[in-house]
Formats: C-alpha cells, sequence, structure tokens
C-alpha cells in the first residue's frame, strides 16, 4: 500500500476513534458521581442543586448529555471549568504552553546530564568515575520525584534563596505581551532581557528536578552503547591509525552510541510529560498537570474531557506520524498489510 | 552530536546558572522604588523581604469575587472582605459591630432601628468613591442587595437577604432604610456585614451586563468594583491575586500591596513562609509541629474559629439507601439514647490535643465559643464517659450486639480524623460495634452531602461560621430549618416545637439579656437531646513573619481571618 493511501485510511478512521475514546471517557466521569458536584456547595439544598443540574442539562439523560457536550466540541466550545472559573477553551493553550515549556526545559537537562553522564561512565568502564556517575544517575531514578522537589526547594529557595518558586514574578510576567504562551520565547520576542532572565530564573529548579529523574534511563542507555561500541573493530582501527583516544571517542564511538539512546531520549519525554503532573504541583507551575490534579480531585468533568480528548488526538496523530516516519525510513516495513 | 554542540549545551547551562545566581542578587527593576532594596537573605534574615507588598498563601483559589455569587466560606470571601465595603463591619477585637459604609450602627435608642423591629435606618457615609471614580450613593445600595437578590444565585448566599429584607427603600442620597419581614435580632449581625451584601457599584455593574435573574454576570465574577481599601489589579487564575492600595480611599489607607498565592500544598506553604517569600500562610494546627522554632516566624494561636467540626446523625434514612455493610435501622438515631450515647463515646481531648494540636475547645450545642449566647455555665460533651455510652446503648438494645455504622467524610483533612476518633471510640466499647470510615475526595463528599434525604448514616463535616446564634441554630438545630428537615430532627426531638418555639423567639426578641437567657436554655435543652456530635471547636492557628506589625485576626472575619489593610511590614 502506497503510504498516502494509509495516511488516508488514518485520516479517516481517526474521528472514529476520537469519537470512541470521548464516549468511553464521558461515560467513565459519569460513574463517579455527577459532574455537578463542582458547582456544590456544603450547605446547598437539594432544590439548588436541581437548579444547577437544569442549568447545565445536567438533569437530561446521560447520552443527551453526550450529545450536548459533542455539539459544543464541534462549535469549538469545551465548556466551563470550574476549576479556573473559565472556559477550557480560554485556559488550555496558556496551560499547555507551560507545560511543554517546563518538559523541554526538563529534557534539555536530561538528555544534557544523561549523554554527559553515560559517556564519561562509559569511557572509564568499571573504573571509580563509572561507579559513581553510575550511583549519579540511577539515584535520579530512585528517588520518588515528589520528594526530591522538596528537597530541592529546601535547599535551593529555603536556605540558599537561589531559586524562587512559581513560574515568574508577577511584575515582569506583566511587563510584557505573551503571543505564544511559552514564557521563554515571549520574553525573546519583546526583547527583554529582565523577563527572559526571570523566566530562566524560575525555570532552574522544576527543570532540573524534574529532568535529572529522567537522566538514568539515557545515561545507562549511553554508558552501555558507548561501552558496546568502544569494543567495535572500527574503534580499534582508528586507534591503530593513531587517533588520540579523545578523538576515537569523540568522533566516531559516541556518535555511533548515540543512536539507541536517541530512541530512549524519545521515551524519556513521555516519562516527562507525566511527571510534570507532580512537579507542577509542588512548585506552583501553572500548567496543565496542576490544572488536571485540581480537576480531578474537585470533579471538574469538562476539564478532564478536554484533557482527555487532547491527549488521545495527540496520542493517535502521533502514532500516525511515527507509523509513517518508521515506513519512510525503513523501506522493509510494509503499512497496512 | 558535534563537540561544538556539547560546549555550546555547557554554555548555556553555565549561562543559565549565571543569570539565576545574578538574578537572585540582584534587585528587580520592574518592582517599585522602595523594592530596590530587596534582597534574597537565608532564612533567619532580619532584612524583610519584598517591602511594601504583603504576600499570603492561600490554600484555596476563589470560584468568584462577584458578592452576589460568592459561597459562603469559599475563597473568594477573602478578596470580596478586602475589596468591597459592606454597611457595618466587624471590628477587629471581637464580635462588635463598627460602622462601614453607614456612619453609625442602627440601635432602637439612636432612633435607626424603630420601636417595631421592622424598620432599620442607615445614614450613609458622604464623599465615598468607588474604585472606578463614581460616587457612592444610597442607590448603590439598594441596588446591591436587590441585585443579589434578584439574581439568587444558588451558589450564592442570596437567602441571608431575601429571607428577611422585604424593601431597600432610598430615602435620599445618604439615607437607606431597611424594612423587614419580620423583627429580627439578628439582622446586623446575620445580613448587614455577610458578604453577599456588599455594595457594589452601580454603574459599573449596569455597564457590564446589568442584572439578569438566575445568571451570573462573568464581568462581576472576575473583575471588583468596591469602595475598600484595595484595589484588584490582577487575578491570574491559578496563580495569583494581586490587590493594590487604592489612593482615595475614604478611611485608614492600607500599608501593603496584597498577591494572594493560590494553592500552594502545605509543605510549600510552610517553606515559603520559611524563606520569607510568603509573609503569613493558610495554617491549621497540623502545621505547627514544621513551623514551630524557624527563626523569623511567629506563631498565633489564640481564640477560636466560629466553624465547629460536627459529626451528623441522619434521622431520615432512605429504606435500603444505606451502604449494604450497614446493619443499623434505619430509626436508628431517633432514639435519643443512641445520640447522648454516641456524645459519651467520643475521645474529645484526643481529638482536641492530637488532630487540633492542643488548639481548640469543647462545644456545646450549637452556639460557638465567642459569639453571642454562648453560656460558659450549658453543659457540654467533653469527657469521654465509655461507661454511660455503653450504658445508654444496652438501654438502647444496641449493646452487646453491636452495629456497624458507616461514617463518609472527605478524605485527608481533620473531618477524616474526627471520623477515625469516631470510630476508635465506639469500637472501644464492649458491644461489637463497628464503624466504617469512608474518606472520599471532596467532590465526592459533596456531591452525597447534597442529596435529599442523604444516603449515609453519619457524616463529618464543620458549620459555615456566622456572627449570631440564630443563623447557627436555623440552620443546625431548628426542626423547620434547612438541615433540621433534610436530616429529620422533628422525628427525634423530644419536643420539636419547643426548640422551635425557642429558636423562633430568641430571633425576634430585641432585648439582649432576655434573647441570651433563652439562647441558655436552648443549650440545656440541646445537652440532652443532640442532634449532632460537636468534636470540637477548632483554635484560631496563623503563621506569619515576625517582620509584619499590626497582625490582627478575627475569626468572624472570612479565612484567613485577617484584613490586609491592617498589617504593615
Amino acid at each position: 500500500m502506497q503510504i498516502r493511501d494509509y495516511i488516508l485510511r488514518r485520516l479517516i478512521v481517526l474521528p472514529f476513534l476520537i469519537v470512541g475514546v470521548s464516549i468511553i471517557v464521558f461515560g467513565l466521569t459519569r460513574i463517579g458521581g455527577s459532574p455537578v458536584a463542582i458547582y456544590l456547595s456544603h450547605e446547598m439544598s437539594s432544590e439548588e442543586v436541581a437548579e444547577i443540574e437544569a442549568r447545565f442539562h445536567l438533569d437530561e439523560p446521560v447520552p443527551v448529555q453526550y450529545a450536548y457536550w459533542a455539539r459544543g466540541v464541534l462549535q469549538g466550545d469545551l465548556g466551563w471549568s470550574g476549576v479556573a472559573a473559565a472556559p477550557v477553551t480560554a485556559v488550555f493553550p496558556n496551560k499547555l504552553a507551560a507545560t511543554m515549556e517546563l518538559a523541554v526545559a526538563s529534557a534539555v537537562v536530561a538528555v544534557s546530564l544523561g549523554i554527559g553522564l553515560g559517556t564519561y561512565a562509559g569511557a572509564r568502564r568499571n573504573k571509580l568515575p563509572d561507579h559513581i556517575t553510575r550511583i549519579i544517575s540511577i539515584s535520579g531514578a530512585a528517588m520518588p520525584l515528589f520528594w526530591f522537589a522538596i528537597v530541592m526547594l529546601i535547599v535551593f529557595w529555603v536556605y540558599l534563596g537561589w531559586f524562587p518558586i512559581g513560574r515568574s514574578t508577577p511584575e515582569v510576567f506583566a511587563s510584557i505581551s505573551h503571543p505564544t504562551g511559552l514564557y521563554t520565547v515571549d520574553a525573546l520576542l519583546a526583547g527583554s532581557f529582565t523577563a527572559f532572565r526571570d523566566a530562566i530564573w524560575h525555570l532552574v529548579l522544576p527543570a532540573l528536578t524534574l529532568g535529572y529523574g529522567a537522566t538514568a534511563i539515557i545515561a545507562r542507555m549511553m554508558r552501555s552503547s558507548l561501552v558496546e561500541e568502544l569494543q567495535e573493530e572500527y574503534v580499534d582501527a582508528a586507534r591503530a591509525k593513531g587517533l588520540a583516544e579523545r578523538l576515537v571517542l569523540r568522533r566516531h564511538a559516541r556518535r555511533n552510541a548515540l543512536m539507541p539512546t536517541v530512541t530512549v531520549i524519545g521515551l524519556s519525554f513521555g516519562f516527562l510529560l507525566q511527571g510534570t503532573i507532580v512537579a507542577e504541583i509542588i512548585f506552583r507551575w501553572p500548567g496543565l498537570g496542576r490544572w488536571m490534579a485540581d480537576s480531578v480531585l474537585r470533579g471538574d468533568r469538562a476539564t478532564i474531557m478536554a484533557y482527555v480528548l487532547f491527549t488521545s488526538v495527540l496520542f493517535l496523530v502521533v502514532n500516525l506520524v511515527v507509523d509513517v516516519v518508521y515506513a519512510y525510513l525503513d523501506r522493509r516495513v510494509v503499512l497496512g498489510s | 552530536m558535534r563537540s561544538s554542540t556539547w560546549r555550546w549545551a555547557a554554555l548555556l547551562l553555565a549561562l543559565t546558572m549565571v543569570a539565576a545566581a545574578c538574578n537572585s542578587a540582584t534587585t528587580d527593576t520592574t518592582q517599585p522604588a522602595e523594592n530596590t532594596e530587596t534582597t534574597n537573605t537565608p532564612t533567619g534574615g532580619d532584612e524583610v523581604k519584598n517591602p511594601g507588598l504583603l504576600v499570603h498563601a492561600a490554600d484555596d483559589e476563589p470560584s468568584t469575587l462577584d458578592p452576589a455569587q460568592v459561597e459562603p466560606g469559599e475563597g473568594g470571601e477573602t478578596v470580596i472582605l478586602q475589596v468591597y465595603e459592606r454597611l457595618l463591619e466587624i471590628g477587629s477585637g471581637g464580635p462588635d459591630l463598627v460602622p462601614g459604609l453607614a456612619t453609625e450602627v442602627p440601635t432602637v435608642d439612636n432612633g435607626l432601628i424603630s420601636a417595631d423591629g421592622m424598620t432599620y435606618t442607615f445614614k450613609l457615609r458622604e464623599g465615598v468613591k468607588f474604585h472606578d471614580g463614581t460616587d457612592f450613593t444610597a442607590s448603590d445600595v439598594k441596588y446591591s442587595w436587590d441585585r443579589a437578590m434578584e439574581m439568587d444565585l444558588p451558589e450564592g448566599a442570596a437567602g441571608v437577604l431575601s429571607d428577611i429584607v422585604t424593601e431597600v427603600r432610598v430615602v435620599d442620597d445618604f439615607t437607606v432604610e431597611v424594612e423587614l419581614q419580620k423583627a429580627s435580632a439578628a439582622f446586623l449581625n446575620t445580613t448587614v456585614v455577610a458578604m453577599v451584601s456588599s455594595i457594589v457599584s452601580e454603574d459599573a455593574v449596569e455597564a457590564n451586563g446589568g442584572i439578569v435573574a438566575g445568571e451570573q454576570n462573568d464581568f462581576m465574577q472576575g473583575n471588583m468594583v468596591g469602595t475598600g481599601p484595595y484595589t484588584l489589579t490582577a487575578w491570574n487564575r491559578g496563580e495569583n491575586i494581586q490587590l493594590e492600595i487604592y489612593d482615595d480611599y475614604w478611611g485608614t489607607p492600607a500599608f501593603l500591596d496584597v498577591r494572594i498565592e493560590i494553592g500552594p500544598t502545605p509543605d510549600v506553604r510552610v517553606l515559603g513562609l520559611r524563606a520569607g517569600d510568603f509573609d503569613t500562610i493558610e495554617a491549621d494546627p497540623s502545621f505547627i509541629g514544621e513551623i514551630e522554632g524557624a527563626e523569623g516566624v511567629t506563631i498565633f494561636g489564640e481564640g477560636l474559629t466560629v466553624e465547629p467540626i460536627h459529626i451528623g446523625f441522619n434521622l431520615n434514612i432512605p429504606e435500603g439507601a444505606l451502604p449494604a455493610e450497614d446493619t443499623i435501622p434505619t430509626n436508628f438515631f431517633h432514639d435519643p439514647r443512641v445520640r447522648r450515647a454516641s456524645n459519651h463515646a467520643f475521645d474529645y481531648q484526643g481529638f482536641i490535643d492530637g488532630a487540633l494540636g492542643g488548639f481548640g475547645d469543647f462545644n456545646p450545642h450549637y452556639i460557638p465559643q465567642g459569639i453571642f449566647g454562648y453560656d460558659p455555665a450549658a453543659p457540654v460533651y467533653g469527657t469521654q464517659d465509655l461507661a454511660k455510652a455503653e450504658e445508654l446503648f444496652t438501654e438502647a438494645g444496641y449493646c452487646p450486639d453491636g452495629f456497624v455504622v458507616s461514617v463518609i467524610t472527605e478524605e485527608a483533612n481533620l473531618f477524616e480524623t474526627a471520623a477515625l476518633v469516631l470510630k476508635d471510640s465506639l469500637e472501644s466499647l464492649p458491644c461489637n460495634i463497628e464503624v466504617r470510615v469512608l474518606a472520599v475526595a471532596e467532590a465526592q463528599f459533596d456531591d452525597a452531602h447534597a442529596q435529599d434525604p442523604i444516603e449515609y448514616a453519619m457524616w463529618v463535616k464543620n458549620a459555615d461560621p456566622f456572627a449570631d446564634p440564630h443563623s447557627y441554630l436555623s440552620s443546625y438545630q431548628h426542626p423547620d430549618g434547612e438541615w433540621g428537615v433534610i436530616h429529620g430532627f422533628a422525628n427525634g426531638y423530644a419536643d420539636p416545637q419547643k426548640v422551635a418555639d425557642l429558636i423562633d423567639a430568641a430571633e425576634v426578641e430585641l432585648d439582649a439579656d432576655a434573647r441570651a437567657a433563652i439562647y441558655s436554655e436552648l443549650q440545656f435543652l440541646l445537652y440532652d437531646d443532640p442532634m449532632w456530635l460537636i468534636a470540637g471547636q477548632e483554635g484560631v492557628v496563623a503563621a506569619y513573619r515576625s517582620w509584619l506589625k499590626g497582625w490582627e485576626s478575627n475569626p468572624l472575619w472570612p479565612r484567613p481571618s485577617l484584613k490586609f489593610a491592617l498589617i504593615d511590614k
């Protein structure tokens, strides 16, 4: 099957999959009780509850409620977020941008540390530096994120006072416009060094915390790949022709060792996105993760639905892209067979 | 990857660290002038952080800033207290009323309350301006109260007005008269000072959607145009709320701008206080262990909150509704011996010493300490008496055969702890009792608690805070009151009519001594015929940086019980 036909077929199926997912999730959100809970106060009478249910059509049968929700989605209305006290569509882009900014910064930390430590350890196999770097990298994966985050706060926020908490200094944040929602990018677009510095200053602690947790798997993969590559004949050949060990490592072995590591880096990004939920709660990062956690606790069904819909679409599209890219790169793969 | 790329990465990382270090050590050029002295000192440094700014860490975000929509006890009330004003306010030192936008507290003696107690006159302050620059007049008062009643949003507290007010009349630009449906000694303390009675700018509302019955006003939900010492400058949802000193305020101006940081977890709030980035934090007794001894931090622990923590008895259990494990009959709590036995069995001291960290006290039924009408001579369930409890359960036929009962509660807070103390207390009796504690998420609890009738035999909650005893008794004890009907109090009181008559009589009794005597009688009566198990009255606990001056707390103000305008650094 031609790639074009395959993409077309997948695109035709895509909406059905999304509708299927949305029906399942919509049904599941109703199992935990009525979505009216987000609007309730402790002392509300049953008449007042009924009034609110009628206002949001929650007194209708579930399929009718789904129809209202689906119609809203098609019209670009994902509902009202009780947690954010605003329409979901108005809040979502900024939250997503905040989360992506943190995830990307964490990925930079994880990749830098992971590849650096992995290379350092692999080139000194079974020597003291190898053992030390392994301890450093593995401890990142072993420590629970919530605990490590608190420790980082105690050290760098409370005692040293080097880094703050939150995403920005409010006055600085308000001093520039935010066309992309990515604070660092917006700061650069505005040409404000103060804002850029503020963005980075706030990013360092959560990104280091989150990135450190993802370092281990990258470092381990890098180390083992490098150890393997260093045993290859082409490395011996390079050494035999008199190339300095430093150059053998940099120009030959490390470059090849990076290939499998890159795959792991892709997987680690998923871990980072998951980790943002905990990191956002502890570091007061106003992203999707914190919003979702609050929404789940407070029963904000509109937000949960929007989040699940978003991740489902993302997952389906990424899957499609991966399949196509894979087929493009490796002609032995036959799509749709 | 090319080696040059690595160098760039290393350089970028180094620059980041340097930038961060520079940022922490240098001043912020966008701060107000006085902030240029800001330095980040390690914990314990005595240099004031963020001069000119009060940073409060709250645990909750408002769902609305509209007085007509805000739910009593909800985060929005905190902000409304600072930005809007009411005709009268609760003063700093205690429950006494002080003039707000009215110039005098009405009394029968000063002629501002009619002899029959049906008409209240408020003389208004002149020269007051709203934050949008318009003048405050009597018309704004009428508009604000009528607006809340007309909108009548279920999540709001419009009933506080509509249950008692017949009409608000504008006499002249600076005089309003309020006609009541019946004489009410509770009117000033219950209605006039309530957040729903805050005065909003008529012009601002009319320019932004006006009044639509049954519908929220989107503008007012996120914007505030009041007369108070602060203006709202920003509400960054999920992050912070910023208040600025209102320069044209008619009264004593505030000292500091305010930033309310929204939703740090309890651990982070404590760390922020230690770091000096937060000046005050939303605290409860469970925080004290973590804060005690912290340099530069003051712990305040005086007085009691006015939100008693109660365990409810359902006297209106629907047939077949209880969890399958429960073995109690639907009329279980109709028997006063069962209610009294439960009250005797509870380990009050354990709850206060443990869960409340010693910051709390026992509470009679159902007037909290600190509220008018509280009678210290009234009997109170404050000592665990297992022998008496066993005797009463035996008399009622539930000992030694026992029973299984479920208690629903929110998870991971004081309410769950109270439920666990109840479980421990009842199960320590030689009666084969099993208490199942169903700790659920807040939203799930609210959903269950909002059912009519409620489908659980027992639950744990606290009362809404009120400034007048009538609000407590009409809501929580009156057989025909809001909860009395839902929970079937009439099925249990030995003499429901007597309870109702006493509560109704106290409401209209304008003589303070006579009114207090009625409340005293009620407290004795409700001890013998309890409708609740009051686990305790939580102490006021707060923690703040010692560099704050003028710090005052009044539990009758919405949580965190602070007026920011009184605080300086």
